[in-house]
């Protein structure tokens, strides 16, 4: 209480001694110097299209970031749909890992109708050759058979299968093996255009 | 004893292998018990293998090459013991039986090379030493030295001298197809061709992609296969004499074509194929008339690898209808029908066969698989079935690394087959009836092997052009 009372007191005094200041002399009268009527119409045109350019410039800018963005997300797209799948040995049978992957590619597929795909399917050495065509294809057809179970044109998927003659990963070890049980995914048509 | 009197009882008295599996290892051991009419491993039946000895052919030039060629083939046939080391003071003119028969030989081949009217001739006449007497003589053509047809040639000679021996002929003049990868091209496979003995080693095929399952036609001058030049696996038959080339008509647009098989008429090729919609089995084709495509058997599991039996009249494929993991090996007939499991299966055990072949010659059906542990590599072995055998017997015919793709030869005896083994992979030849085994050719990924007919050089000696794979008239295989 006694602090705004002192601060109320210091405001009084400064008040007084600006009163007590004489008034400053009056300016000496000047003609108008404001910018012609042709001046004030040009500087309107510069800024209008100041704004023009800068609007311009902030859509193009813009445009440039969303189609930035769809790429960013048609690539997305594109690694998901072509992202291999993986088997168990000797099966063609869906796992949970691969199952995620394809429910994946399956929102992209829903989503892009004009999509259509490859399906390669591979086996890992082990088993005869002759054999390994036969599973790398169940493979693949496992996979048509998982989308197309969810209402996805059959139309859009063809199969082939390489069999054990085309190893991602070179070696007689389980690692390499599993690596090799795969399908691999070709987009063959609408590939361009992908968007969600 | 005379050795006539040994050579009767040569039928009855068993030298030759009869051993066991039972040292060769627990882990082996084990597979093999767990087979059902597997009795234990090799058990081969007993055979006398008669002495030869090759005197040095007369008439310079090529002679002394094509008596190398003789003596390397009457071995491969697996029939002679051929006696490489002659004796000093060989006779070269008139046969001294009494000197050959203290060397200790069956049988003695002599040879000159003859030239009639610029074309030269082998004269070979075999020799029975144990009865001294000539067993056979004939005259054969041989195109000179160098020339693509020369080795085909003096292998036929060599087919003969097995026939006049044992009756029925050698398989010296024939070839092998299988697949290989090129150098320096991991992605593909190619094929290639090689001679019984292993020499003439070429490439057959160009389609810088993956080449597989090739057959041999009965005419000796086609090869089937599958390939993938058109983005497909598709057949084609390809003709070794103009080069011109047949596709099968009418399927699936988007079908994958597989293993072609012939029926022995030469004419109609059994085939699987996977089309979309996973629509798949065994087809048959005209590739002659190039007509008729006919499914024989179809369904949700895969029907595979066919391949007829020697008349034509059954049909042996592998299917897993049992489930993944236990692809086996049936029969049924040759129009389609009711299929009969032909592979040691039983139940709750797995196992896993592939790769049938019927022999040309007998009710006998080669095959590979075994009983699989899923985390052991190298368990596939070279086995043959017996149907004529009341009980069905089966023999293994391999011991070590990993093997497919056993192929019959033209003699219903030897089989050619794909061999993994620790030192890298390679083609292999077996003979059924000793178990003696050897490499035929090197190669990465070798595999997909097929033995062709009896094959014979066209013409007189005289070159015709083409490859000269012209078959030997009335040859039924």
């Amino acid at each position: 209480m006694s602090n705004s009372r002192l601060i109320l007191a210091a405001c009084a005094t400064v008040l007084l001694a600006t009163a007590c200041r004489p008034d400053p002399p009056p300016p000496d009268p000047m003609p108008p110097t404001g910018p012609t009527a042709e001046e004030l119409e040009r500087m309107r045109q510069d800024s209008i299209r100041a704004a023009e350019e800068a609007a311009r410039l902030e859509r193009e800018r813009m445009e440039r970031e969303a189609e930035a963005a769809r790429e960013r997300a048609a690539a997305a797209a594109r690694r998901t749909l072509m992202e291999t799948v993986y088997f168990d040995y000797d099966e063609a049978a869906i796992r949970p890992d691969t199952e995620e992957r394809l429910r994946a590619k399956l929102e992209i597929l829903r989503d892009n109708p004009g999509v259509s795909m490859r399906m390669e399917g591979h086996a890992d050495e082990r088993g005869t050759s002759e054999y390994n065509f036969a599973l790398g294809n169940d493979r693949a057809e496992s996979v048509i058979r998982f989308l197309t179970g969810f209402g996805l044109d059959m139309g859009r998927f063809s199969s082939v299968s390489y069999g054990e003659e085309r190893p991602v990963a070179q070696g007689s070890t389980e690692g390499a093996w599993a690596q090799n049980r795969r399908v691999e995914f070709v987009i063959t048509a609408g590939g361009n255009n992908l968007g969600r | 004893m005379t050795r006539g009197g040994a050579r009767m009882l040569a039928g009855i008295a068993t030298l030759a292998a009869s051993f066991m599996v039972s040292a060769a290892g627990s882990a082996a051991q084990e597979e093999e018990a767990a087979i059902p009419g597997v009795s234990l491993g090799f058990v081969f039946e007993g055979e006398r293998i008669p002495p030869i000895a090759i005197r040095p052919f007369a008439g310079g030039g090529p002679a002394s090459e094509i008596a190398s060629i003789i003596a390397t083939d009457l071995d491969y046939s697996d029939r002679f013991f051929v006696r490489d080391s002659l004796p000093a003071g060989v006779d070269t003119d008139g046969i001294q039986y009494s000197l050959w028969d203290q060397y200790g030989v069956d049988w003695l081949l002599t040879g000159s090379v003859e030239s009639e009217d610029g074309v030269a001739f082998l004269a070979v006449e075999l020799h029975d030493i144990v009865f001294t007497s000539i067993r056979s003589r004939a005259r054969f053509p041989i195109p000179p030295r160098g020339h693509e047809g020369f080795r085909l040639a003096v292998h036929r000679v060599s087919d003969a001298v097995v026939e006049w021996v044992h009756g029925e002929p050698g398989m010296a003049a024939s070839r092998i197809v299988f697949s290989m990868r090129p150098f320096g091209n991991p992605d593909s496979k190619e094929l290639y061709v090689v001679d019984s003995d292993g020499e003439g080693l070429r490439r057959a095929t160009w389609d810088d992609d993956l080449a597989v399952t090739p057959a041999w036609a009965p005419d000796g001058m086609h090869i089937a296969y599958t390939s993938y030049k058109s983005g497909l696996p598709r057949i084609y038959e390809m003709n070794l004499v103009d080069g011109s080339e047949r596709t099968v008509e009418g399927g699936a647009a988007d079908g994958q074509q597989f293993s072609p098989a012939y029926h022995p008429d030469g004419d109609r090729i059994a085939f699987w194929t996977l089309e979309g919609g996973g629509t798949k089995g065994i087809s048959t084709y005209n590739i002659r008339d190039g007509c008729c495509l006919t499914r024989l058997i179809g369904g949700y599991y895969q029907n595979i690898q066919p391949s007829y039996s020697r008349d034509g009249s059954k049909l042996v494929f592998l299917s897993n209808r049992l489930g993944s993991q236990t692809p086996q090996i049936y029969v049924m007939p040759g129009e389609g029908g009711d299929a009969e499991l032909l592979s040691p299966y039983r139940y709750g055990q797995g196992g896993y066969f592939a790769d049938p072949d019927w022999s040309p010659t007998a009710d006998k059906v080669a095959f590979a698989g075994g009983i699989v542990d899923r985390r052991v590599y190298n368990q596939y072995h070279i086995f043959v079935r017996d149907i004529e055998t009341p009980d069905n017997r089966i023999v293994r015919l391999t011991s070590e690394g990993n093997n497919e793709d056993p192929s019959w030869a033209p003699d219903g005896r030897h089989l050619v087959f794909a061999g993994a083994r620790s030192y890298g992979y390679g083609v292999f030849v077996v003979d059924t009836a000793t178990g003696r085994t050897r490499l035929l050719v090197a190669g990465v990924r070798a595999a997909d092997t097929d033995w062709s007919p009896r094959l014979s050089w066209r013409g007189d000696g005289v070159a015709t052009g083409g490859t000269g794979l012209e078959p030997e008239p009335g040859d039924s295989r």
